[in-house]
């Protein structure tokens, strides 16, 4: 019988353009607030490091590298690649192991170091996470295979652009309240709708940014948690999905399907619905990712996303308050970082921590987080409870 | 063809050519797009591909016989990879012909648009080949 896991501590290094820190500082900043709780190397039985691209630093072995800098060693560790999911692949990996009874209690910390190569080298190096044979001849960068997702969604749903630049203001509302976050600022509807074109239709405000930094979680085994906290956040429901490989193949650029199959198994397995969730953090790696994950999610109907954002219900006092800490839109995107950001985000709103009350989302029982990589061939979806 | 084509942006081949790969741009090079069709269970496939996705048989070169298509999707790229940013604005659109195969590549002929491509809109299969030969691919017009 699986052991219930439960997330006891959590972690997080500033985001930003750190040209003060590569990988093995970002990873000891987001250790350090998590050692200073008391859960020192000692009490960490193993650990999943993980870092989506190694091409940013031309560090191979990384997680040695991490597991050494922050005094992990001996202890065994793994890393976990799923492009932009990596962070809950990691955390997905760490379950099952302390589920499994292989462990009790696990560090699973993800980073990201993108800022020491141009932004174009960075743009080329996640393009390569499509086909390299069939899409990535023609230019399809990341952006490009949201924008794919846009044009259809718009013409199926005759959605005009107002709808993703309102999803922006609503991130960098939120952004500007984080002091962790990348781009801290407000912005206008008027310049969220009228910015510079990256790939039409989606111009310079739907895009998340190219972000240095980490974030680390402690998980634990039911019969540990309480020697390290009387707050645990309950893994609940794990759900995981795929998508095609080719964006051309899938039978529908409005939603994508992995992250559709993974929710629903995230919800039955944690015996929940949308409408049991308080709060979601959605991977909104482009406005209309985030657009399009409500609905994936059911807090929608299909094409009904923009009535959403419409009516503010997306705002931390709405009906379903989604990325209340900027998203990767404005507190950033460090690839490997991210899914554990979402994650440390959860438990923060859980225990009433967020840094603004601006911010604060009232009563949070349960959370939501959607993390999806490259563009949609890899999903996770955890449904969080609080345990206290 | 004697020596082989390499692709790059807007040129379909990869540098680990194979001699599936190979014999696909043969094809291309006399104008002729192929598809691969399964030789088990007929499941068709395009861009090709050496083996069918639902019974892992060999699939076969197939010649596509369509050439004109609907425009499924598109984006107008702006700010391109490093590779492709001396290229300028570019198109890439995923048109789908009347058989549900679906195919991705540039419009290269936007300038004579007068606005934005629309999705459902016609495009044509065109073949083209830079002036030395030795590089090929396929592009829609509008």
């Amino acid at each position: 019988m699986a052991r219930r896991v439960a997330v006891v501590a959590g972690g997080h290094s500033k985001f930003g353009k750190r040209y003060d820190a590569t990988m093995r500082e970002l990873t000891a900043e987001a250790y350090k607030p998590i050692y200073d709780e008391g859960i020192t190397q000692d009490k960490i039985d193993a650990t999943v490091l993980s870092y989506a691209a190694s091409q940013f630093s031309g560090q191979g072995a990384g997680s040695a590298l991490m597991a050494d800098y922050i005094g992990l060693q001996g202890k065994p560790h793994l890393r976990v690649e799923s492009a932009c999911a990596t962070g809950t692949a990691s955390l997905r990996a760490a379950w099952g192991m302390v589920s499994a009874g292989l462990y009790d209690v696990m560090l699973v910390l993800g980073v990201e170091q993108m800022n020491r190569v141009s932004t174009a080298t960075a743009t080329e190096y996640m393009s390569r996470a499509g086909d390299m044979r069939w899409e990535y001849p023609y230019g399809i960068s990341f952006p490009a295979f949201y924008a794919l997702m846009a044009s259809r969604y718009m013409s199926e749903y005759n959605m005009p652009h107002d709808i993703l630049a309102k999803i922006a203001v609503k991130s960098h509302h939120y952004g500007a309240q984080n002091p962790k976050a990348h781009l801290p600022k407000e912005v206008s509807f008027e310049e969220a709708n009228n910015a510079i074109s990256i790939c039409s239709p989606l111009n310079l405000y739907d895009c998340s940014l190219i972000t240095d930094g980490a974030a680390g979680v402690v998980i634990a085994a039911e019969d540990r948690v309480k020697e390290f906290t009387d707050r645990p956040m309950w893994i609940k429901g794990i759900g995981a999905g795929a998508s095609e490989m080719k964006i051309q193949d899938r039978p529908s650029l409005t939603t994508i399907p992995g992250a559709k199959y993974a929710a629903k198994a995230a919800y039955k397995m944690a015996g929940l619905e949308p409408k049991d969730m308080d709060m979601a953090q959605v991977h909104d790696c482009f406005t209309i990712a985030e657009l399009i994950a409500y609905e994936d999610c059911g807090f929608a109907e299909p094409g009904k996303g923009p009535e959403m954002v419409e009516n503010k219900e997306n705002y931390h006092d709405g009906r379903i308050p989604v990325n209340c800490d900027g998203g990767l839109k404005s507190k950033g995107h460090p690839l490997g970082a991210t899914g554990i950001s979402m994650t440390y985000e959860v438990m923060k709103q859980m225990r009433g921590e967020a840094e603004n009350a601006s911010r604060q989302i009232d009563d949070v029982k349960h959370g939501l987080v959607h993390n999806v990589g490259q563009s949609g061939q890899f999903v996770n979806v955890f449904i969080y409870e609080r345990g206290w | 063809m004697a020596e082989r084509k390499e692709l790059y942006l807007g040129y379909t081949t990869d540098k680990a050519m194979t001699p599936f790969m190979q014999d696909f741009l043969e094809n291309l090079d006399e104008d002729r797009l192929m598809k691969s069709v399964c030789t088990s269970c007929s499941a068709e496939y395009l861009p090709p591909r050496q083996h069918c996705q639902k019974c892992l048989s060999e699939a076969k070169l197939t010649e596509m016989t369509e050439s004109e298509a609907t425009l499924y999707s598109y984006v107008v790229v702006n700010f391109a990879p490093e590779t492709l940013s001396s290229k300028g604005v570019y198109i890439v659109a995923i048109g789908e012909f009347p058989s549900g195969l679906k195919l991705t590549a540039h419009i290269t002929n936007f300038a004579t648009m007068s606005g934005p491509p629309e999705v459902g809109m016609p495009l044509k299969l065109k073949f083209a080949k830079e002036a030395d030969g030795k590089m090929i691919t396929y592009r829609w017009l509008v």
